[in-house]
């Protein structure tokens, strides 16, 4: 064997760069929301909390994030209950119908954004059933983007899973009920969390689909950024992002802990 | 249903747990919130939509009025500013998939060849944040990066090395090197399980044989990441040409490409059924991108064995 590194230069370098282009934007974020000017120039010119602390008083910026964080948190307690029971039937029905649904839950992700937003927006407003730029409307909108995430977490975690362990636990006398309890439930609880996990950042980070469904003036943190870069580079606006940004980097940290990145990635 | 019916009768009588048999329970009941939930707020809406993109356009007017026409579709083939908007589309997606791939491929095997769990964690880490965080927050941040008085044009500028800034940003590059960074984490994750899965032996042959490092990558490597490369293509190329918020952000509204006409149609100038058309138009045509993959998927398992 020739005595040397099993990657290749270029290829560390390129995927230096390729950090680089992944990780800077959000580096920039983090500086603009510390920066003590008006506006984060080059050179920046120090640090301080004022847009932190301007973030943490502004009735736009600050009220956009809690209604994400809500609306997050609702999407994912629906999503995470019929996910997982949907879940359960696909890893352990091996019926041709269950083959098809496995698709069938992916659908949402595979429309475009917009045009899921825009065909729910047209379906509240023309059947009129008053959900048209509601918290409702919006809260249905993304359960549909967060079931996904949380049916394909718990499928994977039921992948390696034996049911003859619920079976020994019902040898052994206890209920149907009791063993799914102590036995499934335990063993599946990781991957459920992780798919928790993934639902509330997949809804605290929509954008496309809230376009159309978003209520005036209450809009979610995304859309608000989105207002306010339109026009303005507002560094209030950045330190809103350094939250969001703490909010995913720690959730994904806790995730790495509960379940195998790469199962759940096919990566 | 049915079938899902016998399947969960059958397997009571071939065993004994839960989601089995708990008095008169059916395993298929559990899917049932989901399928409803989904059949109401995701097929029902997503047909009707396209349903009324074959109605006669009438601004303002968003009911069904059943005046069966493909004016909509007409329209958009023979006007220039809309077939030359599926070209734009189409020709962004393919750039920015191809540029996702040159960066990321490097970035997965590094990622897919170390060893060192935490190391490794560490990077997976990175990768997945950098994914999963809203797209807006990180446009801003490659908003202060490329604006005529940003970062990149301003140390420039202070440096003299350019007189007047350089137009990174509200025109096409800005918008492909938005949407490489939104990508580009896709591409990766749908590369390390295939490079990981190549066995070191293979290259190891090749070189034993003769072929230089270079010659090894080339020939076996490469070759056997192809689904990958196809599947990170394609997953990248989809996410491309649907995103509306990269386009509208780094393109400063002058990168019209379809999502941003349909945003337009419909909230600016309330024509909801041509609208409506080009949103079928810009799913056709990601539907067009998975059948090309098939295709091409198919062709490279036919050559491998």
């Amino acid at each position: 064997m020739r005595d040397e590194s099993p990657i290749p230069l270029v290829f560390k370098v390129v995927a230096g760069l390729a950090l680089l282009v992944l990780l800077l934007p959000l580096a920039i974020v983090v500086l603009a929301g510390l920066n003590a000017g008006d506006y984060l120039t080059f050179p920046p010119q120090g640090l301080s909390l004022r847009w932190v602390k301007a973030f943490l008083s502004s009735p736009v910026f600050l009220s956009a994030y809690f209604y994400s964080f809500l609306l997050a948190l609702a999407a994912t307690a629906i999503s995470t209950v019929i996910g997982t029971l949907a879940a359960l039937y696909l890893a352990r029905s091996g019926s041709r119908a269950a083959a098809f649904l496995r698709g069938y839950f992916m659908l949402p992700i595979v429309l475009p954004g917009v045009v899921l937003g825009l065909s729910l927006y047209v379906f509240f407003t023309t059947t009129d059933i008053g959900l048209a730029r509601t918290f409702t409307g919006l809260l249905i909108c993304h359960v549909l983007v967060t079931s996904p995430f949380v049916i394909a977490t718990v499928t994977a975690s039921l992948v390696g899973f034996d049911v003859s362990l619920e079976e020994a636990a019902r040898s052994l006398g206890a209920s149907p009920w009791t063993a799914f309890r102590k036995v499934t439930l335990r063993i599946i609880a990781p991957g459920i969390s992780a798919g928790c996990i993934f639902a509330f950042i997949v809804s605290f980070g929509q954008f496309e689909t809230t376009l159309f469904l978003s209520v005036p003036n209450r809009e979610p943190l995304p859309m608000a950024m989105y207002i306010s870069l339109r026009y303005k580079f507002e560094p209030t606006a950045a330190a809103a992002g350094i939250f969001a940004i703490a909010l995913v980097v720690i959730s994904t940290i806790i995730t790495s802990r509960l379940v195998s990145l790469r199962r759940v990635f096919r990566a | 249903m049915a079938i899902a019916e016998t399947q969960a009768i059958s397997s009571i009588r071939s065993g004994g747990s839960i989601t089995e048999a708990l008095g008169g329970f059916r395993l298929w009941w559990l899917v049932v919130p989901a399928f409803v939930l989904f059949l109401c707020f995701f097929v029902v809406p997503a047909v009707s939509l396209f349903a009324i993109a074959f109605d006669k356009s009438v601004p303002g007017v968003v009911t069904f009025a059943g005046n069966f026409t493909f004016d909509n579709f007409v329209r958009i083939f023979t006007r220039p500013l809309y077939y030359m908007a599926i070209l734009r589309s189409i020709g962004i997606a393919a750039v920015v998939a191809a540029c996702a791939l040159v960066i990321g491929y490097p970035l997965a095997f590094v990622i897919a060849k170390t060893e060192h769990p935490g190391r490794n964690t560490f990077l997976m880490i990175l990768v997945l944040s950098a994914m999963q965080l809203d797209t807006v927050i990180r446009m801003y941040g490659l908003m202060v990066l490329l604006g005529d008085s940003g970062l990149v044009n301003g140390a420039l500028l202070a440096s003299g090395l350019i007189s007047k800034p350089l137009p990174l940003m509200y025109n096409t590059f800005g918008v492909v090197v938005g949407l490489v960074q939104v990508t580009l984490p896709f591409m990766v994750l749908s590369l390390i399980g295939i490079i990981k899965a190549i066995h070191p032996s293979l290259e190891e042959a090749a070189r034993s044989l003769g072929a230089t490092r270079a010659q090894a990558f080339w020939r076996v490597v490469l070759p056997l990441s192809m689904p990958g490369i196809l599947a990170g293509s394609l997953l990248v190329f989809a996410l491309s040409i649907s995103s509306y918020v990269v386009p509208a952000l780094m393109g400063g509204w002058k990168v019209m490409v379809l999502p941003i006409h349909i945003y337009q149609q419909i909230a600016e100038t309330g024509r909801w059924q041509f609208g409506a058309a080009i949103a079928v138009v810009l799913f056709l045509t990601s539907l067009l991108a998975v059948f090309i993959y098939h295709k091409a998927a198919a062709r490279t398992a036919g050559g491998r064995t």
